[in-house]
C-alpha cells in the first residue's frame, strides 16, 4: 500500500490549501472594487527562495470568471459562461473555423461596445495529445482568435491570452462530441 | 549523516557477460550467449534473451541479530525493501522464505558459519545473508552475497547509520547486488517524481522510492503542476500555475526553499535542467510561438536554441548536458529532433507516425525513448539517437506516455492507462517487459521522472 500523505511531508500544509483559497475568495469579493480580482496575490509559503522566488504552498487568483477558477471551484463541467462565447478547433489544429466567424463577429461587437473591459482568451485542447504539446497548442488557439480580434478592430492591449493545453476539459467522455467540445477558446472578461 | 563503508568488493570473475553496448539488441545477446564458454556459476545471463526467460532464484536470508532487534524489525524492513527492489530488476525470482530450512538466528551468516546444503537444497543461485545490530537509534547492517554453486563470496557491504536510514541501506545494497550480479549498478537508491491526482481534484508532484516508499509531497496548491525534472543534486524543476500564470519552479525538497524561474520572452510551457543543474532548457511561448531557450539556473537567458513560427517543446538534456532531444512541428506533425545545447541546426531524429512527442535521452546517449501517438491510444518507442531502429516497447497496451530513463540506462518508467486509471509503471528496456507498477492509488499519476543515484 502507498499511503496517501496527509499533510505530511508536503511545504504548505494540505489541510489549509482548501481554507486559503477561500479565505483568498473572500478577501477577493470583498476588494473586487478596488481592482483585486484582476491582481496577482501571494501567500506566505515556506521558506520563499531567493532571486524573486515564490514560496511553496502559495496559490493567487487574478478573478473568479476563468476556467482555472472555475476548475477550483469544481464549476468548470457545467460550462465557463461569461458574456463572449467560445469558438472551436479540429484535431491538432489551430486555424479558426468558418463557422466561428460569426462568434469571433459578436465578440468583437460586445467588446466594442464595453471599450473599458479587457478580456483574456483562453487555449484549450483535448485530452488525446501530449501534455506540454498542448500547452503550446493551445497558446496558437488563443493566438488565432486574438489576432482575428485585432482584424476586427479590437485594440490589442485589451486582450491577453493564456493557454491550459488539457488540463481544464469541460467534460471527460471519450466521444468526439465531448472531445470537440473541449478543442476550444474561451473568452474571459478580465475587468 | 549515515556512514556507508564497503568493506568487501565484488569479485571480478562474479561478473557476467553482458555489457550495456548490446542491452538493446536480444539477439546479439542470444549470439554472445552461445559464443562464450561458461562455467556453471550463478550468473545473471538469460533474462536478458528475453520475455519467459528463467530469471535467477535468490534467498534473502533474515538478518541475523547481533543485538538489539529482538523484535525483527529492522531485519524485515531490510530484507522486504531488498526483495522488492530485486523483485523490480528483472533479473531475479525470490525464493520464499516459507522455504528456507536454515534458522538464521541459529547460524552464522559469513563463509564457514552456514550450511550451502540448505541453500542449494531449495535451489537458490543466489544468497543474501547478514548481520544487524542496534544500539538506541544507530543501527549497523552487515549484508553479504554468495554463489551458492560456487560455495563464494561475491560482494558485502556495511552499513552504519540511523534506523531511519535503514530503507537506504536496503536500496544500495540491492544497487551493489546488481554490480555484482550483472556488472552494471542497480538504480534504486534513487528517486521518482511524478504528477498525480490522488490528493483531489488538482495536479500536484509527488516524489517516492523506487519501491514506492516515502511518498512525499512536493507541491501543494489548487491549480496545475506538471513536467517535474531532476538534477544531479535532486533539485526538481517543474512547471506549475500556482500565480494563475505558468511559470518554472526550481525545488530544493531537501532545503524545502524554492526559486521562480520566468522570462521576458513569454510564457512558459516546459523546460528541462541538466544533470549538473547549470543550465534549464526553456519552452517560451511569444505570439503563438512556442522556442526553445537557454537560460541559466537563476532564469537568465545564454541562448536562443530554436526560431520558428511554430511549436518547439519537451527539452531534455543528455547527462552530459551537450546534446538537447526535443519535440518540434516544424515538418507540420510533432516529431523529435536533437541539436547541440550550443547551437546549430536541429536534426529530425524520428520518421515513423505523425505524432512523435516527449523524448527522453538514455544515460549512455545513445537512445532516444518518446512516445508515439497511432490512433487513439501513445505507445513508448526507443530509437538510436541517430534515426536508427525505432522499436515499440509498450505494443498497444493501453495508452503509454512519458518515457523517463533509470540513471543506469537499462529501465524505463512511463505512464500507462492499461490497468484502467494512469499510474506510474517500470519496463526493463532489454527484455521489453512491463515489470510492475510503482505506482498505485486512487488518482491518476502521470509525467514520471528519474532521479540520479542519490549517493551518501
Amino acid at each position: 500500500m502507498i499511503p496517501v500523505p496527509r499533510g505530511r511531508g508536503g511545504w504548505g500544509s494540505s489541510a489549509n490549501g482548501a481554507l486559503r483559497f477561500v479565505a483568498l475568495m473572500l478577501v477577493c469579493a470583498a476588494f473586487a472594487a478596488s481592482g483585486c480580482s484582476s491582481s496577482v496575490k501571494k501567500t506566505p509559503g515556506l521558506g520563499a527562495g531567493t532571486g524573486g522566488g515564490a514560496g511553496l504552498g502559495e496559490s493567487s487568483i487574478t478573478g473568479n470568471k476563468g476556467s482555472l477558477a472555475q476548475f477550483q471551484k469544481g464549476q468548470l463541467g457545467g460550462g465557463e459562461g461569461g458574456p463572449l462565447s467560445d469558438i472551436h478547433f479540429a484535431f491538432n489544429q489551430y486555424t479558426i473555423e468558418p463557422q466561428d466567424d460569426s462568434v469571433l463577429k459578436s465578440n468583437a461587437q460586445w467588446l466594442e461596445a464595453h471599450p473599458n473591459t479587457h478580456v483574456q482568451v483562453e487555449g484549450h485542447c483535448d485530452e488525446r495529445g501530449s501534455e506540454e504539446y498542448n500547452i503550446a497548442l493551445g497558446a496558437k488557439r488563443a493566438q488565432a482568435a486574438k489576432d482575428y480580434l485585432v482584424t476586427l478592430g479590437i485594440t490589442p492591449s485589451r486582450i491577453s491570452t493564456i493557454s491550459y493545453g488539457k488540463e481544464l476539459p469541460l467534460c471527460t467522455e471519450q466521444t468526439e462530441e465531448c472531445w470537440s467540445r473541449n478543442r476550444r477558446d474561451h473568452f474571459v472578461v478580465t475587468q | 549523516m549515515p556512514v556507508f563503508t564497503e568493506i568487501l568488493t565484488a569479485t571480478p570473475d562474479g561478473r557476467v557477460i553482458m555489457r550495456r553496448s548490446f542491452l538493446l539488441f536480444p539477439l546479439a545477446a542470444l549470439l554472445m550467449l552461445l559464443a562464450t564458454p561458461f562455467a556453471a556459476r550463478a550468473q545473471i545471463k538469460m533474462e536478458i534473451i528475453g520475455p519467459g526467460s528463467r530469471l535467477s532464484a535468490i534467498a534473502v536470508s533474515p538478518l541475523k541479530n547481533l543485538g538489539g532487534d529482538d523484535q525483527h524489525g529492522v531485519s524485515r524492513q531490510f530484507d522486504s525493501i531488498l526483495s522488492r527492489d530485486l523483485e523490480l530488476s528483472g533479473y531475479f525470482r525470490l525464493i520464499s522464505p516459507k522455504a528456507f530450512i536454515e534458522d538464521a538466528q541459529a547460524s552464522g551468516y559469513d563463509l564457514g558459519q552456514f550450511n550451502f546444503a540448505d541453500w542449494r537444497s531449495i535451489n537458490a543461485d543466489f544468497l543474501v545473508k547478514g548481520a544487524v545490530k542496534v544500539d538506541g537509534t544507530q543501527v549497523q547492517v552487515t549484508a553479504l552475497l554468495f554463489d551458492v554453486a560456487q560455495q563464494r563470496r561475491m560482494m558485502g557491504k556495511s552499513f552504519t547509520g540511523q534506523l531511519s536510514e535503514v530503507p537506504k541501506m536496503a536500496r544500495r545494497f540491492a544497487d551493489a547486488l546488481l554490480q555484482a550480479a550483472t556488472g552494471v549498478q542497480g538504480p534504486f537508491d534513487s528517486r521518482l517524481a511524478f504528477v498525480s491526482t490522488r490528493g483531489g481534484r488538482f495536479k500536484e508532484i509527488y516524489l517516492q522510492s523506487i519501491d514506492g516508499r516515502g511518498l512525499f509531497r512536493l507541491t501543494d496548491n489548487p491549480t496545475i503542476n506538471l513536467f517535474p525534472a531532476f538534477d544531479r543534486k535532486g533539485e526538481v524543476l517543474y512547471l506549475s500555475y500556482k500565480t494563475m500564470m505558468p511559470a518554472l519552479y526550481l525545488a530544493n525538497p531537501a532545503e524545502r526553499r524554492e526559486v521562480r524561474i520566468e522570462s521576458k520572452r513569454g510564457k512558459m510551457v516546459g523546460g528541462a535542467i541538466s544533470a549538473d543543474g547549470q543550465l534549464i532548457a526553456a519552452a517560451i511561448e511569444h505570439n503563438g510561438a512556442t522556442n526553445l531557450f537557454l537560460l541559466d539556473r537563476d532564469g537568465h537567458e545564454l541562448r536562443e536554441l530554436t526560431d520558428t513560427g511554430g511549436i518547439n517543446v519537451n527539452p531534455a538534456f543528455s547527462s552530459d548536458g551537450r546534446m538537447l532531444a526535443f519535440t518540434s512541428d516544424r515538418s507540420g506533425t510533432p516529431q523529435i529532433y536533437l541539436m547541440t545545447v550550443g547551437g546549430g541546426v536541429p536534426r529530425r531524429v524520428t520518421y515513423k507516425g505523425n505524432y512523435n512527442t516527449t523524448p527522453s535521452i538514455s544515460p549512455d546517449g545513445k537512445y532516444i525513448a518518446y512516445e508515439s501517438r497511432d490512433g487513439g491510444h501513445f505507445d513508448i518507442w526507443i530509437v538510436g539517437t541517430d534515426g536508427s531502429d525505432p522499436i515499440n516497447l509498450t505494443n498497444g497496451v493501453g495508452s503509454n506516455q512519458y518515457p523517463a530513463w533509470s540513471p543506469d540506462g537499462r529501465y524505463i518508467a512511463f505512464s500507462s492507462t492499461r490497468s484502467g486509471r494512469s499510474h506510474i509503471y517500470l519496463l526493463q528496456v532489454a527484455t521489453e517487459k512491463v515489470i510492475s507498477a510503482l505506482t498505485e492509488g486512487n488518482g491518476n499519476d502521470s509525467c514520471p521522472a528519474w532521479s540520479w543515484w542519490l549517493g551518501e
